[in-house]
């Protein structure tokens, strides 16, 4: 032990550092891909019938925060095929329509799809929903990203 | 300005407006210490918040990462092929060697991305956020169009070598 002086010794307090995990808040239970399979059917129909206004709300309420990383992204997939079906110009009047929280949650799942290889192909369309989001509402939505710990 | 850059660009600058609210914070590790939080090697998470990734296709992105005293701007420059490799490579480079003349560049880009920018409060309490902002909105507008002159200009004097060098042989 000649280096001594450099051991870290905070690394060893557990109160010393908060990790990202500590920050999540903690749900009482986990969804589970099973859970969501329904409405991911629900979802497909929707789109596939050319309802993408209803869709769009039902992705925007109550978001499957405490699945686990995988069913996140298997989740993902469907809504990234529903932002895509929408038409442009159908675009505005529906970002119109959402309240503040599915704002939010519309823009977590726009950040989300840019960070991603198959929604980057898909720049353009995402980044028209960002438009026109940012066009009704400023930045507000993403100030609340910013600081909103639970991701989708 | 083509139709598909300019809602990249508005997508940054409101991103950016939102993530530019810095104020000062000391270290939490080391007494006496003030560093930007996102450049610290062992972070606290409390103090970085959500990273944001626009991108308008595979080779056009900037990732921003936003912490409670600093910003840090990574843009990936398009590059289609080796030509505009070696360019943007060249290019960031020479700028990157000249770091301090434009305050807020850093000096090694985050790995997969062509450059990065760090801002802290220091540099939002001194220069008008807006500006900033305007700055590196004008720097990804000019760059492609930089590098895009560059190569024009490189295949026209390798093909006016070229041609200089083979007309010795034409008898």
């Amino acid at each position: 032990m000649s280096d001594w002086r450099r051991i870290d010794i905070d690394a060893f307090d557990p109160d010393s550092r908060l990790t990202a995990e500590d920050l999540i808040p903690s749900y009482d239970r986990q969804i589970t891909l099973e859970e969501l399979q329904p409405k991911m059917q629900q979802l497909r129909t929707l789109s596939s019938g050319g309802d993408t206004r209803n869709a769009i709300h039902l992705i925007t309420q109550d978001p499957p925060y405490s699945a686990d990383d995988n069913t996140k992204d298997l989740y993902f997939q469907v809504v990234l095929e529903t932002l895509c079906q929408v038409r442009q110009v159908d675009i505005a009047n529906i970002v119109k329509e959402l309240n503040t929280e599915q704002q939010v949650v519309l823009v977590k799942y726009l950040y989300k799809g840019m960070s991603l290889p198959e929604g980057q192909k898909q720049g353009g369309i995402l980044l028209a929903w960002f438009e026109k989001l940012t066009q009704s509402n400023g930045i507000t939505p993403i100030v609340h990203y910013l600081s909103d710990r639970r991701n989708v | 300005m083509s139709q598909s850059l300019r809602p990249y660009l508005t997508a940054v600058r409101h991103s950016l407006e939102a993530a530019l609210t810095l104020s000062n914070f000391s270290s939490q590790e080391v007494e006496r210490h003030n560093r930007p939080e996102i450049e610290v090697p062992i972070q606290s998470a409390e103090l970085l918040l959500q990273p944001m990734h626009i991108s308008r296709n595979e080779h056009e992105q900037v990732l921003i990462e936003p912490s409670v005293n600093s910003v840090r701007v990574n843009i990936m420059v398009k590059q289609a092929d080796e030509i505009e490799q070696i360019l943007v490579h060249k290019f960031t480079r020479f700028l990157e060697q000249r770091a301090e003349a434009f305050y807020i560049l850093r000096r090694v880009p985050i790995k997969g991305y062509s450059i990065s920018f760090l801002i802290t409060n220091k540099h939002t309490e001194s220069m008008k956020n807006g500006k900033l902002i305007d700055f590196i909105i004008e720097f990804m507008e000019e760059v492609d169009k930089e590098i895009s002159e560059m190569k024009l200009f490189l295949n026209a004097r390798a093909r006016f070598v070229a041609e200089e060098y083979l007309s010795e042989f034409v008898y």
